[in-house]
């Protein structure tokens, strides 16, 4: 038992390599934002569309209650995959931070830095002594100050990665592959938010996708927008995407 | 909290600040709240070191500051509190309510040499706050604020009533510019006038002559 726990070191601190050069737990964070719901950022010609799947745990639930897209800043959304609890303070890094560079420039924070610093928040939970790493990736998005939309990915070890079009959390292999098939650059929003939900619903087998629990939100030249839950049924309704059976 | 409310003041008795020296007076009107100042900034209240002095400052979307005292420090917590506002609605994805407005203003001004008054419009409607360094927070329906303010108040207590248009608010805001511009020495240099309604904020510069 001595031994084997020795053995098992390197798997239990953060800070701590395996003999091989890996970080057992970044890498069980990672496997951690795999079993949450996806979630899906496409850039468009103006701006970035994020949608993020879902699944109401009850009748009951209250389907706002769900949060999974934030807005950080009138021209910035984040939106996660993995565990809510730990997305929702790597949210509040990237809100206080666009206000900290609106005192610090009086302009707003571009995509990339403010990305960066979240990413660097991130990465000190990965060496610090006795912390766990953030069991959430984010996709950050939004409109720099030139009207250049951009979009990044952050995972759990820190490391940020711009993308055209990218899905994490559950299935993101599938709906990455979806991704890479149909994206087009220099689409309009609408066709950006078609994209999404398509291969949101590629992935799920051609079983539907329900509006209830899922969301969305576009960041363009007027700032960030969520879109209403009618408003998301019926797009999803208005493509056939929905999980209602054919009458 | 959040590090946007770390205010220090400026050094005590420091003789050259840069002083707003200024006459700044606010009006709560029918349809919104009117603000106006003087533009001159001055060194030590001897010296015109600006003739077109923003002492307005937008704090939120349907809110502002005036700043009499040190110009720094004016500035500085003018940001602090457009960063605090805008964090809350963030935050919160609802409107500041002027009430939490003011009293986040009250706490971020503690030790600034800067004597504002707030102003701005809310679903309850038009509100007007004076402020003080210590933290001070008291409502009102007209004030003023520098080193023109006895001039002033003598127009606006004469000049006020309950229920003025915005128009009739903003003349008698700007008639208690103009007085306290024509007897005090750090006062002067034109006006600067902000209509605040539930639309957003209006501002406007007016030249001497044009008062």
């Amino acid at each position: 038992m001595q031994g084997n726990s020795q053995q098992q070191a390197y798997d239990r601190g953060t800070n701590i390599f395996s003999p091989d050069g890996r970080l057992y737990q970044v890498e069980y964070a990672r496997e951690a934002v795999k079993r949450g719901s996806p979630t899906v950022g496409v850039r468009f010609e103006d701006g970035v569309v994020f949608v993020a799947g879902g699944r109401l745990r009850s009748s009951l639930q209250v389907a706002e209650s769900i949060e999974k897209i934030h807005k950080a800043d009138d021209h910035v959304g984040v939106a996660s995959a993995g565990h809510v609890a730990d997305a929702r303070q790597l949210v509040d890094v990237a809100r206080r931070q666009a206000q900290v560079e609106r005192l610090r420039y009086s302009e707003p924070a571009d995509i990339e830095s403010l990305t960066k610093e979240v990413t660097g928040y991130i990465q000190e939970f990965t060496q610090a002594g006795g912390a766990r790493p953030f069991g959430a990736a984010l996709l950050v998005g939004g409109v720099d100050d030139g009207g250049t939309p951009r979009l990044f990915e952050t995972d759990p070890s820190g490391t940020p990665y711009e993308w055209e079009a990218v899905a994490i959390g559950g299935n993101a292999d599938q709906i990455q592959g979806h991704l890479e098939a149909e994206y087009e650059a220099g689409i309009d929003a609408e066709a950006a938010l078609e994209l999404a939900l398509r291969a949101l619903e590629d992935a799920n087998e051609g079983g539907g996708l329900n509006a209830e629990g899922m969301s969305a939100a576009v960041v363009d030249d007027d700032g960030f927008r969520e879109l209403s839950p009618d408003e998301l049924s019926d797009t999803i309704a208005g493509h056939s995407l929905d999980d209602e059976p054919e009458e | 909290m959040d590090g946007f409310t770390s205010g220090k003041g400026a050094t005590d008795g420091a003789p050259e600040e840069l002083k707003t020296g200024t006459t700044t007076v606010g009006i709560v009107a029918d349809d919104g709240v009117v603000l106006a100042t003087d533009r001159r900034a001055s060194l030590g209240g001897r010296f015109v070191s600006n003739k077109s002095a923003d002492k307005i400052i937008e704090v939120h979307p349907e809110a502002a500051i005036t700043i009499s005292g040190g110009v720094g420090d004016g500035q500085t917590f003018a940001d602090q509190l457009r960063a605090q506002s805008s964090l809350y609605e963030t935050r919160r994805g609802e409107d500041m309510s002027m009430e939490a407005l003011a009293s986040a203003a009250a706490n971020a001004i503690r030790g600034m040499r800067v004597v504002p008054l707030l102003g701005g419009v809310d679903s309850e409607g038009p509100r007007l706050f004076e402020l003080d360094p210590l933290g001070g927070k008291m409502e009102d329906t007209y004030g003023s604020t520098g080193s023109g303010m006895q001039m002033a108040y003598g127009v606006l207590e004469g000049g006020y009533e309950d229920d003025l248009t915005m128009d009739e608010a903003e003349e008698v805001a700007l008639d208690a510019i103009e007085a306290a511009s024509a007897r005090d020495t750090a006062s002067g240099n034109g006006a600067m006038v902000a209509r605040i309604t539930e639309e957003g904020i209006d501002t406007e510069e007016i030249d001497a002559e044009e008062i």
